[in-house]
């Protein structure tokens, strides 16, 4: 059994975890108990900030999602994989709230959701993003960004019209808004309209709004889809260390080295069902992922 | 053919009272479709309610004039209410039709004949709008005169219309500061698509609610002061292209801009007048052949909305942000 708990050393290590530790897990820092976790699906977690409970989906005769028991660790990134069509972007419509379950019931962060929302979901801290971007194109740059902020004063009608009500929000909201352009490339950008990004940059844009709006727990649906590698990294980087100062990350990705090099954790979906849970190294050797998802030779390539 | 006549009568109709409705009509309209992205094609029940409400309450239950005018607003937002909470949540064509239908089906109720007693019904409603013109500052005597040449008003209708532009300038002013706040940010958002504004915790429920209250608010402000300048209401003056000509003027002037929908209410007005008095007076010409002449008589206005419907279509082709708007934001729907 403790052998089991131990990260294989060849494994690839989280991107910007703290200095190397090889020893086992239990030093108190903030990833390592997710490591006491079994791989097994559905496994409790010891501080879980998602728990989804026999949560179903059919469109027509197709089962789309079909989750029994799922628990998502606070603080931690988990990665969502699976092949295409295998439920993953109606799972997180149904727990944000824009898709309505068949049946099931899901908690986020302590709360029982009983009536979904997406806008309520959001203010309580539930961020998601959109495989198929959502940049609102006739907006800039800087504002998409600044909409995401929480909080704004200047959003309610009775505030709105008097600036000096909101000017001082607006002005800290902007710094942060710049710093997370420049941390995107897309500091150039900031008072062009978005409509006029490429594909690539729509996702950076989409995943700095959400950012913007001090998510709990963020969920990113192919975040990295057309974003050049060096710049994918840096962001996912950055999307780490978030996750050590106690964000909660769940991401869709297809390219493995992006799930192995930055995920504690990977939930392997397929036609609905989790099929496997665990952490990245013992994943990629799963037999039935294998079959499933990743293929032989592409295990191969992934160790 | 005088063409000082011709002018005079553009330019009074460009800055009288018709344009000053229209401009509100504009404006709430901006709010709604320009700014939020409300298909809005009722904007006259709006208007209609703002004149009626204020008509019938002084005409019929004999109240002041200013508790009319709040009547007027009021049954303007309730209207507002009344269609936004049961569609709004629904398919935005769902809304589209309802505002359309809705503001029809007032229309023929309050103009019909079981309605004699309360509205007037097909006959029409007038009432005494002393109450206003006691406030005139203006020498209105029989002789006086304001403007220059064949461009002047009476004391009367220039007390209307300084009300009027006055309402227009301050309106403007307070959708100018609420558009550019972090409030205007989030309604241009569900313009855009509003599923990423609830990902983003907004209620898009409740913007959309404010937008239309607001906008129907406004377009209820144009009725009211239709209502005060003919001292009175008629249902023909609340056909659906009412909404059709606040539509060309805010597309005219440039949707989703501040000045826009006052622009475009000045130059609709001025075009349709210009055209049909134009045409009034080729129709006198002694030159021109009796059957053209025997056309165009009678036929002078409905030419003219048809010729200003043309100018529409060339500016979408030539200029389709409208006259204020910004070119670089209308090619952003291909991509
Ligand atoms: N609105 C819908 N109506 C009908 N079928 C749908 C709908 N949304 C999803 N599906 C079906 O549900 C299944 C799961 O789709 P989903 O988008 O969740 O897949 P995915 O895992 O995100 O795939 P990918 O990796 O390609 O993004 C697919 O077979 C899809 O055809
Ligand atoms: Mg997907």
């Amino acid at each position: 059994m403790p052998d089991e708990l131990t990260p294989n050393p060849d494994s690839p290590r989280p991107v910007a975890t703290p200095p190397a530790n090889p020893a086992p897990p239990s030093d108190g820092t903030d990833i390592e108990p997710i490591l006491t976790v079994p791989p097994v699906p559905g496994a409790p977690k010891p501080n879980p900030i998602l728990v989804v409970d026999n949560l179903a989906r059919s469109f027509g005769g197709l089962r789309a999602v079909d989750v029994d028991h799922l628990e998502v660790e606070r603080g931690v990134v988990t990665a969502l994989i699976g092949p295409n069509g295998a439920g993953k972007t109606t799972l997180f419509n149904l727990l944000s709230g824009f898709d309505r379950a068949d049946s099931g019931r899901w908690s986020f962060d302590g709360r029982a959701v009983t009536a979904p929302a997406p806008d309520q979901l959001a203010r309580q801290g539930m961020i998601r993003t959109f495989q198929l971007t959502k940049s609102l194109a006739k907006l800039t740059v800087i504002d998409n960004v600044l909409l995401g902020a929480p909080g704004q004063a200047g959003e309610r009608l009775w505030t709105a019209p008097f600036r000096w009500r909101w000017r001082d929000q607006e002005h800290e909201n902007t710094g942060r808004a710049e710093e997370l352009l420049e941390r995107f490339n897309l500091a150039h950008m900031r008072d062009e309209l978005a409509g006029t990004l490429s594909g690539g940059q729509r996702k950076l844009l989409e995943v700095a709004r959400a950012l913007m709006a001090n998510p709990v727990l963020i969920m990113l649906d192919e975040p990295m889809a057309g974003v050049n590698p060096a710049l994918g990294q840096s962001l996912m980087r950055h999307i780490t260390l978030l996750a050590h100062e106690g964000m909660s990350v769940v991401f869709i990705e297809h390219a493995m080295d992006v799930v192995t090099g930055i995920s504690d954790w990977v939930v392997v979906l397929s036609q609905g069902r989790i099929i496997a849970e665990g952490p990245p190294w013992k994943i990629i050797h799963d037999d039935e992922v294998i079959d499933a998802y990743l293929g032989r030779r592409r295990a191969g390539e992934a160790r | 053919m005088d063409f000082d006549i011709i002018f005079g009568n553009a330019a009074r109709a460009a800055f009288g009272p018709e344009a000053v409705i229209l401009a509100l009509a504009a404006i709430g309209l901006n709010v709604h479709f320009g700014f939020t992205g409300l298909l809005n094609c009722g904007q006259v029940g709006f208007l209609l309610l703002g004149a009626y409400g204020t008509s019938v309450s002084v005409a019929t239950f004999g109240w002041s004039l200013w508790a009319g005018v709040l009547i007027g607003l009021f049954l303007s937002l309730a209207l507002a209410a009344a269609l936004g909470i049961p569609t709004l949540r629904l398919n935005p064509l769902l809304f589209a039709i309802a505002t359309i239908a809705a503001a029809e089906i007032i229309r023929i109720l309050i103009g019909s004949t079981d309605a004699i007693g309360l509205t007037g019904g097909p006959l029409s409603v007038s009432f005494d709008a002393g109450a206003f013109y006691d406030l005139n500052p203006y020498p209105d005597g029989p002789q006086d005169r304001y403007g220059v040449g064949t461009f002047e008003f009476t004391g009367q209708q220039l007390w209307v219309i300084t009300v009027g532009w006055a309402l227009v300038a301050l309106i403007s002013l307070a959708i100018f500061l609420l558009v550019r706040s972090p409030w205007g940010r989030v309604l241009k958002s569900i313009r855009e698509d509003e599923d990423a504004a609830r990902s983003l915790g907004k209620n898009v429920f409740s913007y959309k609610m404010q937008a239309l209250l607001i906008g129907g608010g406004i377009g209820g402000l144009g009725g009211v002061i239709d209502a005060i300048k003919t001292s009175g209401a008629d249902p023909n003056g609340f056909r659906p292209q009412v909404t059709f000509f606040a539509f060309a003027a805010l597309l005219l002037g440039g949707a989703a801009t501040y000045l826009g929908p006052v622009l475009g209410a000045v130059l609709f007005w001025f075009l349709r007048e210009w055209i049909e008095s134009f045409l009034r007076q080729l129709a006198s010409e002694s030159w021109l052949p009796a059957a053209a002449a025997d056309f165009l008589d009678g036929a002078e206005g409905i030419i003219s909305v048809a010729m200003v419907g043309l100018a529409l279509v060339l500016l979408m082709l030539f200029r389709p942000q409208g006259l204020t708007g910004n070119q670089t934001e209308l090619h952003l729907d291909a991509r």
